[in-house]
């Protein structure tokens, strides 16, 4: 090979040997630089396993682009010899230079920290390393690390083939087992899937080698070494070894997941510490990880009990929870909550026995979200924002504005839609959430520009009949619709106007206003856009104008009845430069023909000196029969009608501006069905005298959950 | 030589209930200085920084008396025995 050309590659050296291939210095005649050529072995070219692997690493690591990550240049074949084009690194792995004796605590800081920091990058871009170790790790004369060899990595969540490496041997199945045995995570032995948390493992591994001299597992076989990395605690590390860096090492190396670092950036972010002199705990409940619950003190709770009936009432200063019978004749309230922050959403899970209210909290300390699973008395307060965009998003998150539910048969699942507008989906009840890239790298989404209120995605509506069909609205991007579990996108606003655009009826960038959806019919949608009142039948595909004797089509909140699907509920505002009830009455729209004709339901509503608000969230219905439904101000007035809209009670007067109001039935853990409801129920009338809610200074501690 | 966070009321819940938060070490700038807070208290962190490295908006911290959205933001130097304040802006409805 010495001598040839591949491509314009003038081969000068062989480097050395990796699993896959073979690794050589050459000269790249067009560019007139050295690079390394990563050439698949002709012994292994009848095995298209070694190919597909091979091509996986150009993959995964050309997506990479870090000071601390060998750089892909190109992937090209010639004359049937594959190869990858990479960035010539030049120095010593961190195998060669550790020795028998280890590295100066100050040198494994420094290179620590770039290794996380290469890792952080990675893991951002979902590539898990899956072979980290310190003959991987270069270090160059000028002390600049980088990590080779992302041939093993695998796209997290993604199906690529996986394949072993040959430095490792083992009788297991090799599609479910790679990477070099002494680095291996106990998890990843277990048979489970290696995720970030096993490079987080390996670059403990790769820190106690450094710092020590030797692995911190041994073992004469592989089932040795196995079960000593399973079982055993390495041998501390003392002087010169400083505190706090043993301190991170043990934590890379706790058996579970996780108790260990769930970022690489917090591992990097607490070397730099050690770095700079500061003590780090060894104990992750101690002061790092884990989730805080803040509980408060000093505000009114709402006492709920089994069969009671609750509204979540989300506002610009905190959220309330209002507590009644199912008969929703009387209210005690409870909050506020989160004094001070924007909640502009708020949801009830009662799936798989839960009893969870969630909320978005945003100040500016940031944008969190929360849950209660004791009806409010205590609320957690994540360390980490559990909802964040990966560094490479190159935006920041300003609002979440929606908390949806999975369908009932995915009790695990969550969607919170968000400003700047993107969606984040979890698939472990909110423990730990993704962009939706699918959505997020949409080729729209340049081109979408924010409303009023901010570039938000605020409606998420689910398909009840197609557990790969769901529907998101974007201000101002538009109605987009995915049929592929969120993998691809398209926009679906055939029909729907964008009177602030030179082009009326552009493909996307409408201010849709909210979506609705009935479960007997799927196929059916009705959309309150900025300036518009839609219905489509056909899945999003079209979309009819049924404004059809309203006093505006401008508004914001539009629900449809619970059981009738051709019952649906707005609330008109004049326009868009006033956006204030019409003609100073509050006025309840209601068709009862799926848009052909529309009714006003006024009994009740102040009809003089009305010029209120209702927001995209501040109306909803509960299932009883018959139904109520509820709606919020942004005076701070929340109304609500138990007889389906014909005669309308105020519950409360007095609160912040009213963002968001849910509904929630509190039922046996142990029963998903919801509490009986009443077919009659007395007038409505509003208790708030005990509550002090306003006046009470709240105070809060906290807790470890 | 020593390094001192003041930590406003909001924090003080993620630095166990501590008003100051002293660092060992003194770090060159104030990137350095939050790092090392937030890998002693790291609950700080995101309430000061977004996901994207940038100081909240309406967040400000001062050197001293100096804010260094003016003195070359976390680049800015942290001289020793400095003082760090951070502290929510004037800002609400």
């Amino acid at each position: 090979m010495i001598g040839q050309v591949l491509g314009h590659y003038r081969v000068t050296a062989k480097i050395g040997e990796g699993g896959m291939g073979v690794v050589y210095r050459a000269f790249d005649e067009v560019l007139h630089r050295d690079v390394a050529l990563k050439v698949v072995k002709k012994d292994a070219g009848t095995d298209p396993l070694p190919n597909q692997n091979l091509l996986q690493e150009a993959r995964s690591s050309s997506s990479l682009s870090h000071p601390n990550i060998c750089t892909i240049y190109e992937v090209a074949e010639t004359e049937g010899e594959l190869y990858i084009v990479m960035e010539l690194v030049e120095g010593k792995t961190l195998r060669a230079m550790t020795g028998t004796v280890g590295l100066p605590p100050e040198s494994v800081l420094r290179y620590g920290t770039q290794i996380a920091a290469a890792l952080a990058r990675a893991h951002d871009k979902g590539i898990v390393h899956r072979d980290l170790k310190s003959a991987n790790i270069v270090v160059n004369s000028s002390g600049l690390v980088k990590v080779l060899d992302f041939g093993l990595a695998k796209r997290a969540g993604g199906a690529i083939l996986e394949g072993p490496t040959q430095s490792f041997v083992s009788t297991q199945d090799v599609s479910t087992i790679s990477g070099t045995l002494h680095y291996m995570a106990p998890e990843v032995l277990r048979g489970e899937p290696a995720d970030n948390r096993s490079d987080l493992w390996a670059l403990g591994i790769v820190l106690y080698e450094a710092a020590a001299g030797q692995l911190p597992f041994a073992g004469r076989t592989g089932f040795e070494l196995s079960s000593s990395i399973m079982r055993e605690i390495p041998k501390p590390l003392g002087p010169p070894v400083p505190p706090g860096l043993w301190a991170v090492i043990q934590r890379c190396l706790s058996k579970e997941p996780a108790e260990r670092y769930q970022r690489a950036s917090e591992i990097q972010a607490a070397l730099e510490a050690v770095q700079w002199g500061a003590v780090v705990s060894a104990n992750p409940g101690a002061d790092q990880g884990g989730v805080r619950t803040m509980v408060l003190h000093g505000v009114k709770h709402a006492r709920v009990k089994r069969g009671d009936f609750l509204l979540l009432v989300g506002t610009i200063k905190g959220a309330f929870i209002l507590r009644s019978t199912t008969q929703r004749s009387r209210w005690e309230v409870g909050g506020p909550y989160f004094h001070g922050h924007n909640v502009y959403a708020m949801a009830y899970d009662c799936r798989a026995g839960r009893r969870r209210i969630w909320a978005s909290t945003q100040n500016y300390w940031g944008t969190l979200l929360r849950f209660s699973d004791d009806f409010g008395k205590s609320w957690t307060n994540p360390q980490e924002s559990p909802i964040r965009f990966p560094s490479d998003a190159g935006v920041s998150l300003k609002n979440i504005w929606q908390i949806t539910l999975g369908r009932p048969e995915e009790p695990e699942v969550l969607y919170c839609g968000v400003e700047p507008a993107a969606l984040f989906e979890s698939r472990d009840a909110g423990e730990t959430w993704s962009l939706v890239r699918g959505l997020f790298d949409h080729p729209h989404r340049p081109r979408w520009m924010p409303g009023n209120g901010g570039l938000a995605l605020h409606t998420i509506v689910l398909d009840p009949s197609d557990n790969q069909r769901m529907y998101v609205a974007i201000s101002a991007g538009g109605v987009y619709r995915t049929n592929d579990g969120g993998q691809t996108w398209t926009a679906q606003n055939r029909g729907i106007r964008a009177m602030f655009l030179p082009n009326k009826n552009p493909e996307f960038g409408q201010c849709i206003h909210k979506i609705a959806i009935h479960p007997a019919h799927p196929e059916r949608l009705f959309l309150q856009n900025h300036w518009g009142l839609y219905r489509s039948d056909d899945y999003g595909e079209n979309w009819k104008d049924i404004a059809n004797g309203v006093p505006s089509d401008f508004g914001f909140a539009i629900t449809v009845h619970p059981r009738n699907p051709e019952w649906v509920y707005i609330i008109p505002v004049e326009s868009d430069e006033f956006r204030c009830s019409c003609d100073g009455r509050l006025r309840v729209y209601r068709t009862r023909n799926g848009g052909t004709s529309w009714e006003p339901l006024s009994r009740g509503l102040p009809q003089k000196l009305a010029y209120e608000t209702v927001l995209r969230d501040a109306m909803t219905m509960d299932s009883f029969n018959p139904a109520g439904i509820y709606f919020g101000t942004r005076s701070g007035q929340l109304f609500g009608s138990r007889d389906e809209g014909r005669t309308w009670q105020k519950i409360l007067e007095g609160l912040p501006s009213i963002a968001c109001v849910r509904t929630a039935c509190v039922v046996d853990a142990s029963s998903d069905t919801a509490a009986t409801p009443p077919t009659q129920a007395p007038p409505m009338d509003s208790s708030r005298g005990k509550s002090r809610t306003s006046r009470s200074k709240s105070r809060q501690t906290t807790k470890r959950r | 030589m020593p390094v001192t966070f003041h930590i406003p009321g909001a924090l003080r819940e993620f630095t166990d209930g501590r008003r100051t938060v002293q660092l060992e070490n003194s770090p060159k700038l104030v990137a350095d200085a939050l790092s090392a807070l937030y890998a002693l208290h790291p609950g700080v962190r995101d309430r000061v920084i977004t996901e994207q490295g940038q100081v909240r908006d309406h967040i400000n911290v001062f050197v001293g008396e100096e804010n260094i959205r003016y003195t070359g933001g976390l680049a800015t130097p942290v001289p020793p025995n400095s003082e760090i304040s951070i502290v929510p802006a004037v800002s609400g409805g």
